[in-house]
């Protein structure tokens, strides 16, 4: 065989990267096509059980975003559109109807509100699937215009921002979000709903969500309970054990007498190694565990003592801080603002 | 007062540092600034408003270089025009009575149409119940909404307790 010359042998060359670059564009055109696809079909189905929340606060009217939970008109939004407003009004279709709060939750920042109507209602997912990267659709009313599908993915989940705990694990989602988009869902890509989109982050480019099992949490609450029921054993203080014991560095360092955790044995020098159905490895994973204890419940709260791991069956009684929502109701937005609780002072950071 | 104590008011005060006006406000601040210098002037009798502005303009206009030959013809002209076309464009008496009726009985969602077959513009401007005007008075007077998302999460555990 003859060997090609130099020219032939450019020209094939040339022809070979331009293929090559024209296969990968075409990729490339192929996939943004098909999300593309996935987001608008995801759009077309969940678009209806999204609906514009009008209410008026002491300033003026506001406006938000909430979804349908079921189709008996149940509405999840935010606590900021929710939570501190009245004459709620809710416009979905070519229907604006009134509605009326359930529940308002400033702790998990979640509010609901109901409307005596048959609706479509969106599907509840699981937050715990997602993970980093992965992506997510938002549906919401940004500021006087129609319902908007916006695409991004996963960025975090963090238990703090800015030097300030969050009471559970908030979903961080590189979405790019506007006002009265606040109380929109945040949907996986089979268009369950995963979280409640809550604030923006920095220029409306990221935003925060809540995951949907916390509002699940008061919803549930809510239909045994009439309200949030917030639970609390009595554990005051817990700080990074020295050295890890099965696992985990949570040592109890005090425990309030006279409350389910003293009656029940549990005792400062404690390693906490579960909390209801949370393992605990850090002490932030206690926050969201303890997000999920409802008072009036018994919680198997599992530690190691020693060298023996302990089981304890802990009725949990009613977090002090329900008791004081009101003066809870006004976070300071500040990073390391002063808690609202005049009965006691901010207990410092890990 | 006599319930808090010297502390418990500067943690108070303290606090109070931290209070922030609701999302919008410093969008909005210049826009309303100005709607209600607008109202505050437009509160005086409609009378007064010409007169001042009739004033002003005056007041502006440079009447020596105006009185010159041309101009004068050109002024009398643009007034014989405007006389002309108000006496020839009268519209009778009896036709506007028998049409005044016709145009308020037009359906509330009726389109907006002008009518060519009179002489006198007879638009209607009552294409919305009067409800709607109530309404929207309000609303244009009322402050603009506030489209709620807070620039951080609401949610925060303030103790380490459980």
């Amino acid at each position: 065989m003859r060997p090609l010359s130099g020219s032939k042998r450019s020209a094939i060359a040339f022809a070979l990267l331009f293929c090559s670059g024209a296969g990968l564009l075409f990729a490339q055109e192929q996939s943004a096509s098909a999300i593309s696809q996935q987001v608008r079909e995801i759009f077309a189905r969940a678009a209806k059980a999204v609906v514009k929340i009008h209410g008026i606060d002491e300033h003026s009217e506001i406006c938000g975003t909430g979804f349908f939970v079921d189709p008996t008109g149940t509405i999840y939004t935010a606590y900021t559109v929710g939570g501190e407003a009245g004459n709620f009004t809710i416009e979905f279709g070519d229907k604006r109807i009134p509605a009326r709060q359930l529940v308002a939750d400033i702790r998990s920042g979640t509010a609901i509100l109901k409307v005596d109507e048959t609706t479509s209602a969106l599907p509840i997912g699981k937050s715990e699937e997602l993970e980093v990267a992965t992506p997510v659709v938002a549906i919401g009313y940004p500021l006087d215009l129609p319902k908007t599908p916006n695409f991004g993915m996963i960025a975090g989940l963090d238990r703090k921002c800015l030097g300030r705990y969050f009471s559970t694990i908030h979903l961080r989602a590189n979405v790019p979000i506007q006002r009265g988009e606040a109380g929109a869902p945040l949907l996986n890509m089979k268009g369950e709903v995963v979280g409640i989109v809550v604030s923006s982050l920095e220029n409306n480019s990221a935003c925060y969500a809540v995951p949907i099992e916390a509002a699940e949490k008061i919803r549930s609450d809510f239909v045994r309970f009439g309200e949030a029921r917030h639970g609390w054993i009595g554990v005051h203080q817990f700080s990074e054990a020295p050295k890890a014991a099965a696992g985990s560095r949570v040592e109890i360092t005090q425990v309030v007498e006279d409350t389910p955790a003293a009656q029940s044995g549990i005792k400062p020098g404690d390693i906490l190694l579960q909390l209801g159905q949370k393992k605990i490895t850090e002490p932030v994973d206690v926050f969201d565990a303890s997000f999920y204890v409802t008072a009036g419940d018994v919680v198997p709260v599992t530690v190691m003592r020693g060298n023996e791991k302990r089981i304890f069956h802990v009725r949990a009684a009613l977090h002090p801080d329900s008791k004081t929502s009101m003066l809870l109701a006004s976070p300071g937005t500040i990073p390391g603002a002063i808690p609202m609780s005049l009965d006691e002072e901010a207990s410092p950071s890990p | 007062m006599d319930e808090f104590n010297d502390n418990e008011i500067a943690r108070l005060l303290r606090l109070k540092r931290y209070e922030q006006p609701p999302p919008g406000y410093f969008e909005n601040f210049l826009h309303e600034f100005h709607r209600r210098q607008r109202d505050e002037l437009l509160r005086q009798p409609l009378w007064r408003i010409c007169l001042e502005r009739a004033q002003s303009f005056m007041s502006q206009l440079d009447m020596r270089s105006l009185a010159s030959y041309p101009t004068a013809v050109a002024a009398m002209l643009v007034a014989a025009a405007i006389f002309s076309l108000k006496v020839y464009q009268q519209p009778e008496t009896a036709r506007v009575a028998t049409q005044s009726p016709l145009t308020l009985s037009m359906p509330v969602n009726a389109e907006q149409e002008w009518n060519l077959a009179s002489p006198i513009g007879t638009h209607s401007f009552r294409t919305q119940p009067v409800g709607s005007f109530r309404e929207s008075a309000q609303t244009h007077r009322a402050a603009p909404p506030r489209y709620v998302l807070d620039s951080v999460p609401v949610s925060y555990e303030a103790t380490f307790r459980f």
